[in-house]
């Protein structure tokens, strides 16, 4: 089989599940919000809820697509698949076992923070193409927003890759076999991962940062405009960059698909793990009310970006230093 | 003077600065209000509020419906906490036309104005905190918890008037209903619960750095802003002036009863918000003592409703106000000897609160509009009646 | 909230308000949800609750209670009920008796004045339709939902005897006609009210 097409078939797989997970996680965050406010969430569709999502994808696929009147009709109609593409090309770097990825770059993890910002133009392109003033706004804030905490992010994952010494995404799970790089060197793991952690609540605009959206002031941001298809697929852009930053947080923080049992158990442990960190982002999602927008910058620029930039260099140091008292 | 008098140009126009309208259709518009904010960046510069989507004609319709019919449609006016409203209402019929009031009317009076303070600051704090953390974020989750308290205080009164909403409990000279068996001891395990549940929410949100900093400092109405614009309520009682009407001008029975009324002197959102955590404790205590202390004795002092024409009221007129979930709510009464009052004002308490905006919200960012409004806990019904 | 000043201080003191607010909902979680599966089970409702309006008929006679004096119509706030009185000889009856039920505000005054419990509340609400028109409710419809469905406990008699509790009766001769009407006002009034 030549391999350009072993590569698309591969990928092709890799599309469709990564869809059915992103649509499926959906309900996972439905009903376990749900619980911590005393309801039950989504019931009725099939046994517990469990059709739901399809019900939901079927319902926006039916939905008109309206147009404004006064949208720019370019950007208008090409900001959905601008947000979609770069939140779904970064599931290619990621590995779910050893072997078992799209491509497992040998600068998996660069390519895959660099690949994430980019979501960001085709966010402004639909608040602008939008013409609407609370689209706008919105958009304006989320650059704003994004733009801040994309440092910190980077720098929080490179702390794993520095301790990994290697941005490949396979070679840093393996570098983990010993301890999981959330526990590494007693407080800078943790606070490594904290760092992460919040850094990526406010790069998906998740309460406490969602002033993007910011249901009660902005009703939907950037979204107001869209209906339909075009809303579904911004919606899937999101949940796919949640679920790949989750992903990512479990390969670089809690040792990917490593654990007990045998290795074909190894995806398995990988997708709890990623489960695991975006249920704890859910959970301070529903804790929360949000933050203002300078509350938010002065967050990221006060306070994580001195931090993060702290732990990397100290990492380095510790690094060295071990590397240089060793053999 | 000087402080209060803004001279604030509402720009339409120029490049800087943006119009936009938080409309009467916005999910936390706290009802229909159109608030037309003039920004300049994120800043609010100008706010002009627009009232009046929700008149229905309360006072016109007061002047056709007898003293006996009217009560069910007092309620309407703040419909949230509808027991006040009705309390407004028949009190200043009686006050008018000096008709006594049993003793046992009188505390079961008070007992459900109390019960209904507890059930409207739930929905405050509810719908405030979903306001400031998203429909679909932390803001819910407070909101869903403050709801199944106050629905538990719904059921208590669905079992003593067959209503939830919308009682229809007072009528002139007395109440309607009697307890029922077996509802006292529920209304006491009620009322501790929330009591508990209350001290989870304080706890919840009152050391969170991320709530302080939106409310505290943010919407600061001053002691003198407050005494000149002429609000009520926890509003004026977060500004350092401690008038609450139950102390200052004491009706039905409140002078039986020891409560506090909480004072404090920030003025900001978060003075108002203490203000009202310690008015659900306040409230609770207020219930048991009625609860301890309920007299025997009738209902009312007329004759339970029989004809529409029942209750005639000489000729006179009077302004009876009572301390409503969101402040002083007051009804002017004139009456002509027949049964139909001739005319009906209503002195609302958000309208008069709702006054005080433009002069606070200014300087503010968009995100503090609402949670400004949201401590200022506007009703439309009480403001457009 | 007394800030001691210093950064690790601060930091511990917000990690600390995290900490409780995301216990807090973590403890919710494990709480029994409140929701009640509505239509596949329902809630109980109180012995007063006001739900839709009905006609009810003598529980001895199996006559009509309703005597077409049009106090209700005269008491309704919003004017939605329209009465017709038929005259007879012993007694008078309802020529015609409709209710607008899509204007009803359920404030229960016209059962309080029926001074023959004839109109009264329903344990139920539960009548969505999507024509309108079926909530106009003629006498037939509203004798059909009296027979149909759990009355309330409040009619007319009791909701006035708890307002006002009746006088004593005085003495009477047996076998006169007050002191029939005596016995009977005795025994209504024995009718209490189950307790919640």
């Amino acid at each position: 089989m030549p391999p350009v097409l072993h590569h698309a078939i591969v990928g092709f797989v890799v599309l469709n599940v990564v869809i059915g997970l992103v649509t499926y996680v959906t309900l996972l965050e439905r009903k376990f919000a749900a619980r911590m406010q005393s309801r039950i969430g989504p019931y009725y569709v099939g046994p517990h809820g469990l059709l739901q999502p399809i019900a939901d994808a079927i319902k926006l696929m039916l939905k008109e697509d309206i147009v404004p009147t006064a949208a720019d009709r370019w950007v208008y109609n090409l900001a959905p698949l601008a947000f979609l593409i770069p939140c779904i090309l970064i599931f290619a770097t990621i590995p779910f076992a050893p072997g078992l990825g799209v491509a497992d770059l040998n600068i998996g993890v660069l390519f895959f923070l660099a690949v994430s910002s980019l979501e960001i133009v085709g966010l402004f392109m639909g608040g602008w193409g939008s013409h609407n003033k609370y689209a706008l706004l919105s958009a304006m804030r989320a650059v704003n927003q994004i733009i801040s905490y994309d440092l910190p992010f980077i720098f929080a994952a490179l702390v794993p890759v520095v301790l990994a010494g290697s941005l490949q995404m396979s070679a840093i799970v393996d570098a983990q076999r010993g301890f999981w790089f959330v526990g590494a060197y007693g407080v800078l793991g943790p606070l490594a991962f904290l760092a992460f952690l919040v850094a990526t609540l406010a790069a998906e605009n998740r309460v406490p940062f969602d002033i993007l959206e910011a249901e009660s002031e902005l009703v939907a941001g950037f979204r107001v405009e869209y209906s339909g298809m075009k809303f579904s697929l911004i919606m899937l852009g999101e949940y796919a960059h949640m679920i790949g930053t989750s992903c990512l947080g479990a390969l670089l923080f809690l040792g990917g698909w490593l654990g007990p049992g045998p290795a074909w158990l190894g995806p398995v442990w990988f997708l709890l793990k990623a489960m695991v960190v975006f249920l704890i982002v859910t959970w301070v999602r529903w804790s929360f009310v949000r933050i203002r927008v300078d509350q938010i910058l002065a967050i990221s620029w006060k306070l994580l970006l001195p931090l993060t930039l702290l732990l990397l260099m100290v990492t380095a140091f510790v690094v060295a230093a071990q590397s240089a008292g060793g053999p | 003077m000087g402080e209060t008098t803004q001279t604030v140009e509402i720009g339409y126009g120029g490049n800087e600065r943006l119009v936009m309208n938080m409309g009467p259709q916005h999910p936390s518009a706290h009802g229909v209000f159109r608030a037309i904010l003039t920004l300049d960046g994120e800043t609010v510069v100008a706010v002009e509020a627009v009232i009046g989507y929700l008149h229905r004609c309360h006072e016109k319709l007061a002047e056709h419906l007898t003293y006996v019919q009217y009560p069910s449609i007092a309620s309407k006016t703040d419909y949230v906490a509808a027991m006040t409203a009705e309390l407004a209402y028949v009190a200043s019929v009686e006050k008018v036309g000096k008709i006594d009031v049993p003793r046992r009317a009188q505390y079961l009076r008070v007992l459900v104005a109390e019960l209904q303070r507890i059930a409207s600051h739930c929905l405050w704090l509810g719908t405030w905190c979903m306001d400031m953390g998203g429909a679909l974020g932390g803001g819910a989750t407070v909101f869903l918890y403050a709801i199944r308290e106050r629905e538990l205080i719904l059921d208590l009164f669905e079992a003593l008037t067959g209503a939830r909403l919308l009682y229809g409990f007072h009528q002139v000279g007395g109440v309607r209903y009697d307890v029922p068996a077996g509802w006292a001891e529920r209304c006491r395990q009620t009322v501790d619960l929330i009591e508990r549940r209350v001290g989870e929410y304080e706890s919840m949100l009152e050391d969170n750095a991320f709530f302080l900093a939106r409310t505290q400092g943010v919407g600061v109405i001053s002691r003198a802003l407050a005494l000149d614009v002429g609000v009520c309520g926890p509003l004026i009682r977060g500004s350092g002036i401690g008038y609450d009407v139950r102390r200052g001008e004491p009706y039905s029975s409140y002078p039986d009863f020891d409560f506090r009324v909480p004072v404090e002197t920030a003025g900001d959102c978060f003075a108002r918000y203490r203000v009202r955590m310690v008015e659900f404790r306040e409230s609770i205590k207020i219930v048991r003592q009625v609860l301890d202390g309920l007299p025997e004795g009738p209902l009312s002092s007329r004759p339970g409703v029989k004809s529409v024409g029942q209750v005639r009221i000489p000729k006179g007129e009077g302004y009876t106000r009572v301390e409503g979930a969101r402040g002083e709510l007051g009804c002017y009464l004139v009456a002509d000897g027949g049964p139909k009052p001739y005319r009906l004002k209503w002195r609302g308490a958000s309208f008069c609160n709702l006054a005080v905006l433009p002069h606070i919200i200014p300087g503010h960012k968009v995100a503090d509009v609402v949670a400004i409004m949201g401590s200022v806990d506007p009703v439309f019904g009480e403001v457009d009646r | 909230m007394a800030r001691n000043g210093s950064f690790l201080g601060e930091t511990l003191q917000l990690a600390g308000a995290v900490g409780r607010a995301m216990g807090m909902t973590l403890r919710n979680f494990f709480r029994r949800p409140v929701t009640v599966r509505y239509p596949t089970i329902k809630r109980v409702y109180p012995d007063r609750f006001r739900g839709i309006l009905a006609l009810t008929y003598d529980k001895e006679t199996g006559e009509e209670n309703c005597i077409g004096c049009r106090l209700c119509e005269f008491i309704c706030p919003p004017q939605v009920i329209k009465v017709e009185m038929l005259k007879a000889e012993k007694r008078n009856w309802a020529k015609t008796f409709t209710l607008e039920l899509y204007s009803c505000e359920f404030c229960e005054l016209c059962v309080q004045v029926c001074p023959t419990d004839a109109i009264i509340m329903l344990k139920t609400f539960d009548l969505a339709t999507a024509d309108r028109r079926e909530l106009l409710l003629d006498k037939d419809r509203l004798h059909a939902l009296g027979l149909a469905h759990e009355p309330s406990w409040a009619t007319g008699n009791r909701l006035r005897d708890m307002q006002a509790p009746p006088k004593p009766v005085p003495e009477a001769k047996a076998g006169t006609p007050e002191a029939k009407a005596a016995t009977k006002e005795a025994g209504k009034a024995d009718a209490k009210e189950p307790a919640e």
